[in-house]
């Protein structure tokens, strides 16, 4: 095996675990919020009348949040299915971290330092920074 | 399209209120669209997101929102098998997601402060495009070795790819690299506006710009967009645009039929899916674009 390749295979193996557990998670916490087990900040019988607006009137109507102002909300089933969700988005991450110390042990130094642009920017992304949030 | 009629139908018969109905509709579409979209290396999301948006009574910013996060959890789920089976090359996804996750963050910012209409049109004639230029989208790679160019050579954009189907092996590196970056950002962008995957425009800029084997390029792709989307879904988290009631259904639908899609991707013949995929975003793109210009509310 190259050393590109154990690195994919090493790639492979952190995207299956993570895509797996946040999967799981998800589904988890959708059968919670759907079956009625939690209690959800925005009922599934409103969302009917809701889900034909754009966001910020419906954020307007409903009172949720924008922003990491939802974590407040965790205990509600629908915004625990949010929080699963946004470990989906948080799984290529993982993978880009998880190969970095094998890629500094190649010093393969461009490679190492594109992946760990690419981390910063999707860290950058998931902090909300500069998601133009109001 | 189907399941989008049917949840059409159950609407005018006066039965919108059943939210579990929508529900169904839409995991069902998800994972029909989850099947054919790995094979024909579309994202799923530049399916998704018209029909959906066209057929169903959910907001284009909702629609939008959960369109990330369905070509980004079908590509997820697909990502392990293409990199085990060589269909996909990390190396060569690495520096184009680069590009492409910066612009398509951009991108989400930029087509969530649009008007509803504008989106609407913009994305239909956009489906609509890209219909036409997967129809005339032909594999170059077939036309033998190129040359790696110096960014290319730099980066070492090369490898070997084996297709399992015409029993051949074939070593590549990429040509027109600096082209493939800025193509990427294009396409990075656009994708962030519309929410979707952009794997219509991935596989032809991997494969007739940058001359990467196509199915490789289709794999790549699907690797590309987990990559990228993942930017792009914070946005739309962050703005409150992206609701579990639509996006779970969607997730699961779509996690469900695209690890079948990457099961057969080795053995099913693209040409076929491709003529599908087409037909059906001739459809959904003419009704989006219909619908933006207040024609076909």
């Amino acid at each position: 095996m190259t050393p590109d390749e154990a690195l994919q295979e090493a790639y492979a193996r952190w995207l299956d675990a993570g895509t797996r557990l946040a999967f799981a998670a998800t589904l988890l916490a959708f059968l919670l919020y759907a079956g009625g087990v939690v209690p959800s900040f925005v009922p599934l019988e409103a969302l009917p009348d809701l889900w034909g607006l754009p966001v910020d009137q419906y954020l307007e109507r409903t009172g949720a949040p924008a922003g990491w102002g939802w974590l407040h909300l965790i205990v509600f089933s629908d915004y625990a299915s949010l929080a699963c969700i946004a470990l989906i988005g948080l799984v290529t991450v993982l993978c880009y971290l998880a190969i970095l110390p094998t890629l500094l042990r190649l010093g393969d130094r461009l490679q190492v330092s594109l992946v760990i642009a690419q981390a910063v920017v999707l860290l950058l992304a998931a902090s909300g920074v500069l998601a133009g949030v109001h | 399209m189907f399941f989008g009629y049917v949840a059409s139908a159950l609407a005018s018969d006066g039965t919108a209120h059943a939210w579990w109905t929508w529900l169904l509709a839409l995991f069902a579409v998800s994972f029909a669209i989850g099947i054919i979209a790995v094979i024909a290396g579309v994202g799923g999301g530049v399916l998704f997101v018209p029909i959906v948006g066209s057929f169903f009574p959910f907001h284009l910013d909702f629609v939008r929102g959960a369109g990330l996060l369905f070509a980004l959890a079908g590509t997820l789920a697909a990502g392990p098998m293409l990199l085990r089976n060589r269909m996909a090359s990390l190396r060569l996804a690495v520096p184009l997601a680069l590009a492409g996750s910066i612009a398509s963050f951009a991108g989400a910012v930029v087509g969530l402060s649009l008007r509803t209409d504008i989106v609407q049109v913009a994305l239909g004639a956009t489906v609509i495009a890209i219909a036409v230029l997967i129809w005339r989208t032909k594999d170059a790679s077939a036309a033998g070795i190129v040359e790696s160019d110096a960014l290319g050579a730099m980066l070492r954009l090369r490898g070997k790819f084996e297709d399992p189907v015409e029993g051949v092996a074939i070593d590549w590196r990429t040509r027109r690299t600096l082209g493939g970056f800025a193509a990427f950002a294009g396409i990075g962008f656009l994708g962030g506006v519309f929410g979707l995957g952009a794997g219509f425009a991935n596989v032809p800029a991997l494969n007739l710009l940058m001359a990467a084997p196509l199915k490789l390029a289709v794999g790549t792709s699907g690797l590309i967009i987990s990559i990228v989307n993942s930017s792009a879904a914070w946005v739309y988290i962050h703005r409150g645009a992206l609701l579990p009631a639509l996006a779970v259904p969607a997730i699961l639908g779509v996690m469900l039929g695209s690890r079948i899609g990457a099961r057969l991707l080795a053995r099913t013949p693209t040409a076929v899916v491709r003529r599908l995929v087409i037909a059906v975003m001739l459809v959904a793109g003419t009704r989006a674009l219909l619908r933006g210009l207040g024609v076909w509310p």
